[in-house]
């Protein structure tokens, strides 16, 4: 029997599209830099590379934890970001607000999602995490 | 398609009050104010009161995908009312004498409670889960505050050992049986279990499938430390505070047996062959497995870890006979509890729940040396300085074991007699065999507390919640092994398959079609 995902299956076929793209670039920029890339050696050359400022000391040293909790926090709103892009784009072909229960309902539920934000920010804001002293 | 929304927004009441119960404690939390900060156990008590009335109050769910619809409003009231005795179980000493007993237990704050409430928000939704995307966040939901409450409860290096180890595996749990639903979904072509459940039947010998149901219930074999996922229950129910423990032995456990009946479900019961035959082959190496590594062990608490995943073994025999009136010949059985399986299933989730959350309560009002009580040697003789505790210990482990008048017995008798009506002797003589072996442990326990002399200097700390809560499980273990019926009467009306109108509707458009061939 024929199921739904077999009879969408060529719809896959541009994501599939993508994967060989995207493999065929990194494949291809490895090998170009090989066969035509000048090789040079020397003492600045192997240098670790640190956006070209002058490394300074080992890379395994211990952090500040706050460095990890900033990292966390970004990682929530950039996450949260992520989702309402693909939402605010198809809002408005759902009509407006107002008499139209399916786009109240998707309101609502994005309110409750940016809601779920708010309450991790006011936490954060509480705990100190932005903080600086 | 919205109505249908607002429909099921309706059953999520309580859980929405759970959700808002743990933003409370979160938010108290931050007060500068320790009085305050104390409040925030007592908006969690009331959160899971009022969660538990709507609850017990709500309209059960119209719709499940498939068909166990009951066990929602079951599981609901039954969660929020063994929270509220777990809740108990995690508050700490208000005396200063007891506060410095407890050396390696942190003040617990408003994130405690509030990851305790969002895990037990998990399982409400677990057991309400009509969809594969569902299914997941809920056991997710379930698991991840767990990882956090392990690491938080003890200040000790065991715990973060501990807690880093429960975090990997689960994790790799969960891959594993999310593997399994994204086969599922390619099979059916949708995440609706009701959809799912109707591919199932239309094509039973699918490969693909059967291949996603496996990997699924490997998966979920985490939850409920089942054989081959076994493993962590020992060192992470060590190395948690106790308190914790008792948490993990019925907060998880309960979700991952919600999961299996679901996912089993989706083929239906009787299971298929290959199914069954999983399902039985993991039941007897849990329940052996078990009870003949806690025979070998010194420490309380691994041995009730073993015994969490001996009695897990014993559930799976539930899950595997399913709800009444599936198989062919056992229209009888539907008026009795007794060949319901899922009843079974949800009764012992709670016998277990009060017997071991007992056991684990008083290791918690107990200190050695500044750690927690955890060997024989530190219960020998609690009978001659707190004859109390040393009672519900003695409960506990006799309840565990199946002896009656416990609760543990009353559980037994469902289990093992349903599985003697579905046909399955050998199954029942294996489970009956292994609670024999499990003596050789249950029984050490609770003799050491009553004929031992005091071999170490135990303090007891004077954490009335705790104590209250050991005394309650215990009370509460004895009472419903004498008069449990009305709890067995819910959980065998809550075990029931309740026909579908999706089903009714597929059956009526065949009717027409042969009605039109004719």
């Amino acid at each position: 029997m024929l199921t739904l995902a077999d009879s969408q299956f060529s719809a896959y076929a541009a994501v599939g599209l993508l994967v060989l793209m995207a493999a065929g670039f990194g494949i291809f920029n490895l090998i170009a830099s090989t066969l035509i890339g000048p090789r040079r050696r020397g003492k600045v050359k192997e240098m670790v590379y640190e956006s070209g400022m002058n490394p300074v000391g080992d890379a395994r040293r211990r952090f500040n934890v706050r460095f990890y909790v900033v990292a966390m926090t970004f990682l929530l709103f950039d996450v949260e970001i992520v989702f309402l892009y693909p939402w605010a784009v198809n809002f408005a072909s759902l009509g407006p607000p107002e008499g139209d229960q399916l786009s109240l309902m998707f309101l609502l539920r994005m309110g409750f999602f940016v809601l779920t934000s708010v309450v991790a920010f006011v936490y954060a804001w509480g705990k100190g995490v932005f903080r600086y002293d | 398609m919205s109505n249908l929304m607002v429909d099921k927004v309706a059953t999520l009441w309580p859980e929405m009050v759970m959700l808002a119960g743990a933003v409370a404690c979160l938010m108290t939390g931050l007060s500068s104010q320790a009085s305050r900060r104390r409040t925030v156990v007592w908006i969690a008590a009331a959160t899971l009161v009022i969660a538990g009335i709507i609850a017990a109050a709500g309209t059960a769910q119209a719709t499940s995908g498939v068909g166990l619809a009951g066990m929602a409003k079951f599981i609901k009231v039954a969660v929020a009312a063994v929270g509220l005795l777990l809740l108990m179980l995690n508050t700490s000493s208000t005396s200063q004498e007891g506060v410095a007993l407890m050396r390696d237990t942190p003040e617990l704050g408003g994130e405690f409670f509030a990851f305790f409430l969002c895990s037990l928000t998990g399982v409400m939704l677990t057991a309400g889960a009509d969809d594969l995307v569902w299914l997941f966040l809920a056991l997710e939901l379930t698991s991840l505050p767990t990882y956090v409450m392990v690491a938080m409860g003890r200040q000790k290096l065991e715990a973060r050992e501990s807690a880093v180890k429960y975090f990997f595996l689960g994790a790799m749990s969960a891959a594993l049986f999310l593997y399994g639903f994204a086969l599922l979904y390619g099979a059916a072509g949708s995440t609706q279990l009701a959809d799912i459940h109707q591919y199932a039947l239309d094509n039973p010998h699918d490969g693909l499938l059967m291949f996603g149901l496996v990997l699924a219930v490997v998966g979920i074999c985490f939850k409920i430390a089942a054989v081959p996922m076994h493993f962590y229950a020992a060192d992470v129910y060590q190395g948690a505070a106790s308190p914790v423990t008792a948490f993990l032995a019925f907060v998880p456990k309960s979700a991952g047996f919600l999961a299996l009946l679901l996912m089993l479900g989706i083929v239906g019961w009787p299971l298929p062959q290959p199914i069954a035959w999983l399902i039985a082959a993991i039941a007897v190496a849990t329940m052996t497995v078990g009870n003949v590594l806690g025979l070998v062990q010194s420490n309380v608490k691994r041995v009730l870890a073993y015994s969490s995943i001996a009695h897990s073994g014993y559930m799976l025999l539930g899950v595997l006979i399913g709800p009444p009136g599936s198989a062919p010949g056992s229209g009888n059985s539907a008026t009795s509890a007794i060949g319901n399986g899922v009843a079974a299933v949800l009764f012992y989730l709670l016998a277990y729940g009060f017997s071991t959350i007992a056991a684990f309560a008083v290791l918690a009002c107990l200190r050695v040396e500044n750690d927690e009580a955890q060997t024989y040697n530190d219960l020998a003789g609690l009978m001659q300085r707190r004859p109390a505790l040393a009672a519900v210990m003695v409960v506990a482990a006799l309840s565990l074991l199946g002896l009656p008048p416990m609760v543990g017995f009353l559980g037994k008798i469902y289990l093992f007699g349903s599985a003697l009506t579905q046909g399955y002797v050998v199954l029942v003589v294996i489970a009956v065999l292994n609670s024999a072996i499990s003596a050789g442990y249950y029984l050490p326990i609770a003799a050491s507390c009553i004929f031992s002399k005091p071999m170490r200097d135990v303090q007891t700390i004077e954490a009335p919640g705790r104590q209250a809560g050991a005394v309650l499980a215990a009370i509460l273990a004895v009472v419903l092994g004498f008069g449990g019926g009305k709890l067995v009467s819910s959980a065998n009306d809550a075990g029931r398959v309740v026909k579908q109108k999706h089903a009714d509707k597929v059956s009526q458009v065949d009717q027409e079609k042969q009605f039109t061939s004719q």
